[in-house]
């Protein structure tokens, strides 16, 4: 029974070969194995908000956030928040997005300058607001920019309201309308904090961060990185990474018109029509004495 | 035979295929996540959103006279308030068969190179007064002279109604908003900045304010128009129970005069809260820390129709003694001439027969 040698023994024997097709398939999975043990833990999301709050600074905060909310990597967010606010409807937007993502993990504000109007509507439903002393936050009011009234001489136009949008009785309801949903959001986001009424935080005031603490508009003294560390250890990261979702940089159009697909159209043509913003500071509009401002905040 | 191990192969087939995609499909739904579901739910965004309107179902009625009387509204001043700012005024006036005459200077009253000899500045104003019933000043850009106020006095002591109106001061001139109808007057020229008729009304023993009303809770669906209410029982307020003003001022006097409507605000200039008089009168004089009201879209707001309706019955009830005030010679006396700058206040502050004036 002398049987031939098979390819199995010239090569050594079984067990040699399972050991050195073991070992190929061991180093193979050496790179998945390492990963596993020295990988973080997670991701924290930095997402700014640095500028005017418009059409495209907007889109691009919401879009980061709908992936930090979808990306199961990402445990936690922090918002890099420099701003005075802008448009009053992504505003909205904006809170709304950050609603949604802190019900569903740790998120966190970092005042790094200035959290105002539009930009601290945004920092309401947010865990804790991080502030330095010289940062700004406040300004829970809304304004109307509405143009001079009625249709000029050369256009026709199909109905009284056609080139204003509104009366300006209704324009001033308007505002007083998101002059409400706004305070009111702030009041509902932080009512435990808050030792401000809704009459009192209408005037509009903006505050430095201590003070901001101390009226419950902020929580915590602290820098980015203070914020960063709060929301991993939130999330029950010991270990992650950061990853910076920064604001796109505005477009020479967008610090004119506050967006960039207005309000000069493609053919020249100029538009001036009802803006509604949540935007900190004074103004300047444009043909001064022609343009009727209704605010809802004290300031004026 | 061929034919069963067809059909055999096709089933076989079809079952495979169907526990493939089966499997797939019943592992993919048990592994994936379901999407975060759900509404956010933003809690003020419910209920009660939306501002309820103020009533705005008024109308200006024109006042019951027998007489014709005259109404003049002086335009002569750099008066940021033009007709069509007071137009349910004018119109309810004009209905009852009254005069009204916009006054915007004289040639008389022009700078004093042009027509030497006119004294004390007031001559030409004084003279319309002579004839007229009633004196309304709406924000006027530049001072009363010594003289034309003087000429008022008289014209009010004689029984002329006077109507003083003025918004607060706007804290520049580039943030104003008013639209301003520039008269075509002498002295005026391009002034559009509002101002308040301070000395005129100094010598009625009132005050206008700078800073302008509000009130953060209840107000007219924006801070700045705020509610007031008639004070005491004046024949001004009757039917008029609640008032809307937009960007009023307050109103400080003398014991003369007396509070015919208020308001329970803060004021800007000094954030205190209180109770403010908006608007007061003396036997003759009534004085208006605002003009917005009269505009055609606030006259017909809450009761401000029938507050408009009021004054303009109050402008053409009076009675006045005919001829007052007199010629600014015999009123002035003596020591006239001293310049011909009609409207400049500062040049005739020493003249004799002025020492009213602060």
């Amino acid at each position: 029974m002398n049987r031939e040698p098979g390819l199995l023994d010239r090569l050594g024997g079984p067990v040699v070969v399972f050991g050195v097709v073991g070992l190929v398939v061991g180093a193979a999975l050496v790179p998945y194995a390492w990963g596993a043990s020295t990988e973080p833990d997670g991701t924290v999301a930095v997402v700014e908000m640095h500028g005017t709050i418009n059409g495209d600074t907007a889109t691009a905060a919401i879009e980061d956030l709908r992936e930090a909310r979808q990306n199961d990597s990402v445990q936690a967010v922090v918002l890099d928040i420099n701003s005075g606010g802008g448009l009053a409807s992504v505003s909205e937007q904006l809170y709304l997005a950050v609603k949604r993502t802190s019900e569903q993990m740790p998120v966190k504000v970092a005042v790094t300058g200035m959290a105002a109007s539009g930009a601290y509507y945004m920092s309401a439903p947010a865990d804790e607001i991080y502030v330095t002393p010289a940062s700004t936050v406040g300004s829970v009011g809304v304004r109307a920019v509405v143009p001079p009234g009625g249709a000029p001489d050369n256009q026709i136009t199909t109905g009284p309201d056609k080139a204003t949008g509104a009366t300006e009785a209704e324009a001033r309801q308007r505002v007083e309308a998101l002059r409400s949903a706004f305070v009111d959001s702030v009041v509902a986001e932080r009512e435990d904090e808050l030792n401000l009424s809704a009459s009192e935080l209408s005037y509009a005031k903006v505050y430095s961060g201590t003070r901001g603490v101390e009226l419950g508009l902020a929580d915590q003294i602290g820098g980015l990185d203070a914020a960063v560390d709060a929301a991993a250890d939130d999330a029950g990261l010991d270990d992650y990474r950061t990853v910076r979702k920064e604001s796109p940089t505005p477009s020479a159009l967008s610090s004119i018109g506050l967006n960039s697909s207005g309000p000069t159209g493609g053919d020249g043509l100029t538009v001036e029509t009802t803006q509604y913003l949540m935007l900190h500071g004074q103004l300047d509009t444009p043909g001064d004495g022609n343009v009727t401002e209704v605010s809802a905040d004290g300031a004026n | 035979m061929a034919r069963t191990n067809l059909l055999k192969g096709i089933g076989v087939f079809a079952i495979v295929v169907i526990v493939v995609v089966g499997a797939t499909a019943a592992t993919g739904t048990l592994l994936s996540g379901a999407s975060p579901s759900g509404d956010t739910e933003a809690p003020a965004y419910d209920s009660g959103l939306l501002p309820t309107a103020v009533d705005d179902s008024g109308t200006v009625e024109p006042p019951q006279s027998d007489e014709t009387k005259t109404v003049v509204i002086d335009q002569s001043h750099g008066n940021a308030v033009g007709e069509s700012d007071m137009e349910p005024l004018v119109d309810a006036l004009i209905e009852s068969g009254h005069d009204v005459r916009f006054y915007s200077g004289g040639t008389d009253s022009g700078f004093g190179g042009g027509t030497g000899g006119l004294s004390s500045g007031g001559s030409g104003l004084n003279a319309t007064l002579r004839s007229a019933d009633a004196f309304v000043v709406a924000n006027p850009a530049s001072a009363y002279t010594s003289g034309e106020i003087n000429g008022i006095e008289s014209f009010a002591d004689a029984g002329g109604r006077v109507l003083l109106l003025a918004d607060p001061v706007p804290p520049s001139a580039s943030t104003q908003s008013i639209p301003v109808n520039i008269p075509i007057g002498t002295g005026s020229g391009t002034a559009t900045t509002p101002g308040q008729p301070t000395n005129l009304a100094a010598n009625f023993g009132i005050s206008f304010g700078a800073g302008y009303l509000f009130d953060m809770e209840n107000n007219a669906n924006n801070y700045q128009r705020i509610y007031a209410d008639p004070s005491g029982d004046d024949a001004l307020t009757a039917g008029a129970d609640r008032l809307v003003f937009d960007d009023a001022t307050a109103l400080t006097t003398d014991a003369d005069a007396t509070p015919i409507v208020q308001s329970d605000a803060q004021s800007s200039a000094t954030r205190r809260d209180g109770t403010y008089p908006v608007a007061v009168r003396t036997d003759s004089v009534v004085a208006i820390g605002n003009t917005e009201f009269l505009a055609p879209d606030s006259a017909t707001v809450a009761d401000n129709d029938a507050f408009v309706s009021n004054i303009a019955s109050f402008l053409v009830t009076g009675d006045k003694q005919p001829g007052v005030p007199e010629p600014a010679d015999a009123a002035t006396g003596p020591g006239t001439g001293t310049g011909g700058f009609g409207d400049q206040p500062d040049t005739t502050p020493t003249l004799p027969g002025n020492g009213t004036s602060p």
